[in-house]
Order: C-alpha cells, then sequence, then structure tokens
C-alpha cells in the first residue's frame, strides 16, 4: 500500500513539472519596451495600435512598452547597468548609442542577427549610421529628423537663401521688441551645423584631436558672429540667457523671429500658437553648403536579455521598422527611416514639411558617434557661452575648449 | 581580559528583560539607518577612490585621491561652492531675522494667532517646483518685476535681464530661499519664546529696561539654543539646495549659477563621474561639518 501511494505521489509530482514546462513552453514571451514617444500628439495611440497588429501575427509575443521621459531613459539605463534591471528594447536618441554602448550593455546587434544587414537596407544609412560605434553596429534607425529655418513671416520679408544673409537678416530687423534670430542652446546639436556649413569641423575624422578644429579660425569666426549678434540684441535664447523666453513661446509670441529647429517645432508652433503665420525653409547655406545635424531614435537592445527575448525584440523591431508601421508612426509626426515608407503618398499628405525635411537629410551629417560626445558638448556648450557673453575672447574660449575635449580623448 | 569582562558584563546588561526589549525595539530602526544612510556613506566614502564605472561587468580602477584633486583643481567645482557660499551667507540669517520679527509680532498677539502662523507657513508647504516657475516668471525678462519697472511705473528704460547674469541670478534664487524659510523659523522660534518665562520680563519692567535691552539681554539669552538649532539645520539645507537653482537658471548661463548639488547632479546623470561625484559630495560634507562644529563652539549655551 505504501508503495503504491509513494508511486501515485512520485507520478503526480512528474505530471505537473510536465505540464509547467507545456505551459511555460505556450506562455507568450514578454519583452520590455522603453521608449519616449510623445503621447502629447498622438504617438503613443499609435505605438499602441501598432503593438496590437504586432501581437495578432506573433501570438507568442508580448510587448510591455514604458514611456519614460529623455532624461528619465537615459538615468534608468544607467542605473540599471549596474544593478542589471534593463529592458529588452529601448527606442531613444541617436547620441544614447555610444553612451550605452560604453557602459557595456548594448548587443552587437549585427553580430548576433545574421539578418542585421539585409534588414537595414530598407532603412536611410546616414540614420543608421548613427547606431554603428567601434566597427559594429549597437542599434538600428527608429526614426530620423533634422533641422530647417522656422521664420516669422510679419518680420521676415525676405527669406534668406545664405547664413550670411540670415546673419544680416536677424540684425537688420532687431528691435526692442524682436530679436531676430534664437538658438535654445549652444552645444553642438546647435553649432555644428554652422561650423560645417562654414566649411570647418569639431573634431578630427579620425576622433584624435580637437585642436584645429573647434577652435579653428572658421569656428571662430562662426562664434564671433553669434557674439557680435548678441552683442546688438540680436541673437538670444534660454540657456544664453536664463530670463529670455523659450525658443517656442518666443516664436509664438515674435519676440524671435528666426529659428532653426526640426519638425517637432511645427507641431509645437500649429498647436499653442495656431495664429501664427510662419514660414520654412531649408536651412540657409554656407560657403561649404547647407549641412544640417541628423538628429533621430534607434531602437537599441540589450545585453541582459536571453535568446528567447532577444529573438523576440528582433522581430518586433523588424516590425516597428517595416512600411506600415513607419507610415502609421510618420502620421503622429515620426519621420521615417524606411525608404519605401518615405516616398508613401500619404507619408507625404501628413507631412507636409517632409519634402524640405527630405532635401536637407541629403546633406545633414552626424554628430561624433563617440561615447564622450555628451562631455564634449557640455565643454562646446559652456565655452561658446562664455564667448557669445563676451566674458573672454571666442579665441581663447575655443582654445580652453579644445584642451578639455583632447583631454577627454586621451 | 579586558574584551572577556566587557563582553560579560555586555551579556548581563542584556540578561536583563528591559534592556533586552529596548534592543529589539531600536534593531529595526538601527537595520533601516544602516541600510539606507550609514552604508551608502561608505560605500560612497570608498567611490570617492576609485574612477567608479557604471557599466555591465566593468571594472573600477583604483585612483587614490586623483579625484579629490581634480575637485579642488575644477573651476567650475569653486564656482558652485561660492555660489553655495553666498546662498547659505544671504538665505540663513535672512530667514532667521525674518523668521524671528515674525515670532516677535506674533507673540505680542491674542487675535488671529493661528491665522497669521498659517499664512506664514503656507510657503513653507509649497511645492519648490511650483514657487520656483513663480518666481522664474517674475524674474524673467518679460516677467512681472520688469513689467512694473518698465511699463507700469517707469522707472527703468528697458528690461534688465536679473536671471541673465550670474551675481543678479543668484540674488534672485537667495529671495525665493528666504521667503520660503520664514514660515519654518517663525514656528521653531515662536515655540522658544514662548517657553521664556515672563517672569524675566516683568522683573525687567521693574527695573526700567525697554523692549530693545528685554530683547538683547533677556529674549536672545533664552533662545540662544534654538538659534543654534535653526543655523546648523538652515546651513546644511542650504547646502542641499537643488530645485530652486534646476529650475529658474538650470546651472546657466555656462554653469556660472550652478550650486555644488546641481553640480554634483550633472556630473553623476550626465557625465556618469561617480568617483568624482562622491569626492565632491565629501569636501562639501567636510566643509558643513567644521562650519556646524564652530557654530557649536561659539553659541554653546552655557557661555551666554
Amino acid at each position: 500500500m505504501k508503495k503504491l501511494i509513494y508511486s501515485i505521489l512520485i507520478l503526480s509530482l512528474l505530471l505537473s513539472v510536465m505540464g509547467l514546462n507545456v505551459v511555460a513552453a505556450t506562455e507568450p514571451v514578454t519583452i520590455q519596451f522603453w521608449h519616449n514617444y510623445d503621447a502629447g500628439v498622438g504617438q503613443i495611440d499609435v505605438l499602441n495600435q501598432l503593438i496590437a497588429q504586432f501581437k495578432e501575427t506573433n501570438p507568442g509575443i508580448k510587448v510591455n512598452q514604458v514611456y519614460l521621459e529623455w532624461q528619465a531613459l537615459k538615468n534608468n539605463v544607467v542605473a540599471g547597468a549596474t544593478t542589471g534591471i534593463l529592458p529588452d528594447v529601448l527606442r531613444g536618441d541617436i547620441g544614447f548609442v555610444p553612451q550605452f554602448q560604453a557602459l557595456n550593455v548594448l548587443v552587437e546587434m549585427d553580430t548576433v542577427f545574421p539578418d542585421y544587414v539585409d534588414v537595414a537596407d530598407a532603412v536611410l544609412e546616414a540614420p543608421n549610421s548613427t547606431a554603428k560605434a567601434s566597427d559594429h553596429y549597437y542599434g538600428i534607425a527608429s526614426n530620423t529628423n533634422t533641422k530647417i529655418l522656422y521664420y516669422n513671416k510679419n518680420l521676415v520679408t525676405t527669406v534668406p537663401t545664405t547664413l550670411d544673409e540670415m546673419w544680416a537678416t536677424a540684425e537688420k530687423i532687431s528691435s526692442k521688441d524682436v530679436i531676430g534670430f534664437c538658438e535654445a542652446w549652444m552645444g553642438g546639436w546647435n553649432l555644428c551645423q554652422y561650423i560645417w556649413s562654414y566649411g570647418g569641423d569639431i573634431l578630427a575624422p579620425d576622433y584624435s584631436t580637437a585642436t584645429g578644429y573647434i577652435n579653428s579660425s572658421i569656428a571662430v569666426a562662426v562664434i564671433q558672429k553669434l557674439a557680435d549678434l548678441y552683442a546688438v540684441g540680436a541673437f538670444s535664447g534660454p540657456t544664453i540667457d536664463p530670463g529670455a523666453l523659450p525658443d517656442t513661446d518666443g516664436m509664438g509670441t515674435g519676440k524671435y523671429a528666426m529659428t532653426i529647429d526640426g519638425p517637432w517645432k511645427a507641431k509645437d508652433l500649429s498647436t499653442k500658437y495656431p495664429d501664427l503665420q510662419y514660414g520654412t525653409v531649408q536651412m540657409p547655406a554656407g560657403p561649404a553648403g547647407s549641412i544640417g545635424v541628423l538628429g533621430g531614435e534607434d531602437f537599441m537592445m540589450f545585453k541582459t536579455s536571453d535568446a528567447a527575448h532577444q529573438d523576440a525584440t528582433w522581430k518586433f523591431i523588424r516590425f516597428m521598422i517595416g512600411k506600415d508601421a513607419q507610415i502609421e508612426m510618420a502620421k503622429a509626426g515620426q519621420m521615417p527611416v524606411n525608404k519605401e515608407a518615405l516616398a508613401d503618398k500619404e507619408v507625404l499628405e501628413v507631412m507636409p514639411l517632409l519634402s524640405i525635411f527630405s532635401n536637407a537629410l541629403q546633406t545633414c551629417k552626424a554628430r561624433p558617434v563617440t561615447p564622450k560626445w555628451g562631455d564634449m558638448e557640455g565643454i562646446i556648450n559652456t565655452k561658446a557661452t562664455e564667448a557669445v557673453l563676451g566674458q573672454k575672447s571666442v579665441q581663447t574660449a575655443m582654445n580652453e575648449a579644445a584642451a578639455e575635449i583632447n583631454a577627454l580623448l586621451q | 581580559m579586558m574584551t572577556s569582562g566587557v563582553f560579560f558584563r555586555t551579556r548581563k546588561y542584556f540578561r536583563k528583560k528591559d534592556n533586552a526589549r529596548m534592543l529589539l525595539l531600536l534593531v529595526p530602526g538601527l537595520v533601516v539607518m544602516g541600510m539606507f544612510t550609514f552604508y551608502p556613506i561608505i560605500k560612497m566614502f570608498v567611490m570617492s577612490f576609485f574612477d567608479w564605472k557604471i557599466g555591465y561587468n566593468q571594472v573600477s580602477p583604483f585612483v587614490g585621491i586623483k579625484n579629490y584633486l581634480t575637485v579642488f583643481s575644477d573651476p567650475i567645482a569653486g564656482m558652485a561652492l561660492a555660489n553655495t557660499m553666498f546662498y547659505a551667507v544671504v538665505t540663513v540669517p535672512g530667514q532667521m531675522i525674518l523668521g524671528l520679527m515674525v515670532a516677535l509680532l506674533i507673540n505680542e498677539i491674542r487675535k488671529f494667532s493661528v491665522t497669521f502662523r498659517l499664512l506664514y507657513y503656507l510657503p513653507v508647504i509649497t511645492s519648490w517646483v511650483v514657487v520656483a516657475l513663480l518666481f522664474r516668471y517674475i524674474f524673467s525678462n518679460q516677467g512681472l518685476l520688469n513689467y512694473f519697472l518698465t511699463d507700469v511705473f517707469k522707472w527703468i528704460p528697458e528690461h534688465i535681464g536679473w536671471l541673465s547674469t550670474r551675481w543678479p541670478a543668484m540674488t534672485a534664487m537667495t529671495l525665493l530661499g528666504i521667503w520660503k524659510g520664514i514660515g519654518w523659523n517663525m514656528v521653531i522660534f515662536l515655540a522658544a519664546l514662548q517657553a521664556v518665562p515672563e517672569e524675566y520680563y516683568e522683573a525687567a519692567s521693574i527695573d526700567g529696561a525697554g523692549s530693545i535691552q528685554k530683547f538683547f539681554h533677556i529674549t536672545l539669552p533664552n533662545i540662544k539654543g534654538t538659534i543654534l538649532f535653526c543655523t546648523v539645520m538652515l546651513i546644511i539645507g542650504a547646502f542641499n539646495t537643488y530645485t530652486p537653482i534646476a529650475v529658474i537658471t538650470g546651472g546657466n548661463p555656462a554653469h556660472q549659477t550652478d550650486v555644488v548639488l546641481t553640480w554634483t547632479y550633472y556630473q553623476t546623470f550626465s557625465s556618469y563621474k561617480m568617483g568624482y561625484a562622491a569626492a565632491l559630495s565629501f569636501v562639501v560634507a567636510a566643509i558643513v561639518a567644521v562650519i556646524a562644529v564652530i557654530l557649536f563652539k561659539v553659541l554653546r549655551p552655557e557661555r551666554m
């Protein structure tokens, strides 16, 4: 009798364990997706619809999306690098790729996924180049953007076609109530476009030095121009002057006549200041052309995920950069990286500025893809601000910037 | 031999039921303090001697006192410390003097005493972010202050950039700090004033002392302990200032309005320089500790 009882107990235990395995095998894989899509313009609604569509065609994969604001997204990954609590996939600023790669948390996607090159072929090369660090790809482009000139039609009657004309216009129309030009910040995101368009650069092409680049005569001339405009009240911005109006509110209220910004500015101005009469044009050219700064977001994957989660994540990413998902996201203001989506009629209808941005994307350039770029940009912002405010000569400030950046490159 | 004596005395001590019960009640608090106060402090002290890496499976090399040397040679850290000292030197006496004045006035009235206490305490319980945004609005170039000065009273021809440069911006932020802290000081001083025996004032009146003499010779000496407490707490608070600077100027322009905490935050979460940030935290803690020790020696109650 005892033998029978023991046999029944062992058999039932075995069956329950097998049953658990069967249940585990059939339970969907849940992937954690961190992002900073903008809820205010409906991007999260679109995301939820896309996730539902993805689930229909992939019933074994569940996507749990978590919104985090830009800085929180970065801070949580920084904290997670130590604790191991990281998502399976993140859609974040292109600047995050080299920083997170330096934390040793990102999956080397072109190594892990043999079809990476084929999949990446469907997206624009320039935006996808931002996912490359140290000869490997640690992400794939999600959406892209660059910057164009926004101008107040009531204040700017002749649209400038060159940067020199733009500065001259800014000075001419400035008065007690109007500041001709606004830049929100003085980092690389804001200054690189001018330095490149005048034929200069920030770093050596191999990132070995900043001397002769950030403190070159071209870079110094660009910042000197901004300093001269600031001195006569024709240039300002909220980080140069914390008492100044933020760029969108300044444009909307007619305080600022011109600014150079990305596609989100159109949405912001139309939503907050629907009566504002503004125009848009590709960033005016310098002697070396109209070379804007490439922006956007990439999808990234993390080493803490196991193989099953990484496979599921890759399927989800391929879905999100596919033509249909990119078209849907375009309706919520996200510029596609998928080549087919960019040429789609629906996208052209919902993004009336797309033709201007598409032209700008042909000539724009990515900022240096290096883990220290965040620190370098902080140095550029600090020194350029000191120069513009007249606290030191531009050459002195940029020489100091070069020295500090070189210390980071060692 | 001495160790075994201590051990047996300790064992005998905790054999008594009351002492064992006391230990049991203390343990949870000690555990929490140990986990969330002592351990982080010790860990951060250790971190300050390493080039602390936070990446996945990354090794942090030992760098000795390099982080401390970097702190002492960093011009922005020096500027942040100077700004913090300015903030402390202005807000601490400012809050205490105004708080004491309000407490003295409220102590003299019977009607509406509670109402006034409530009104003065409201800024204390208001969110720092909300009031910082309010002050930013007041002091911005197109803000309320410039509106009154140029458009209403026409005292100045053009707007003043109150937040545009270092010292005017720091002054605006210290005004916020003072305004927000008056109520807290008022409550503390009011309690202290109400503990001063009335007979002292009666005796002084009989001797012909006036109000000012009573204040300096009776009130102040009797609330000296409270003054010491407020001074130390407010100095610690001043060195922990973060929100008003982050909201009003963000440390701009070019980190010139940064205080130690905003600069530490920037180094930690933008540059990932954990070792440097840990070293800076300990340097600031050492400064605050030295100031506290000096204050305790100078304002020791038995001296007055």
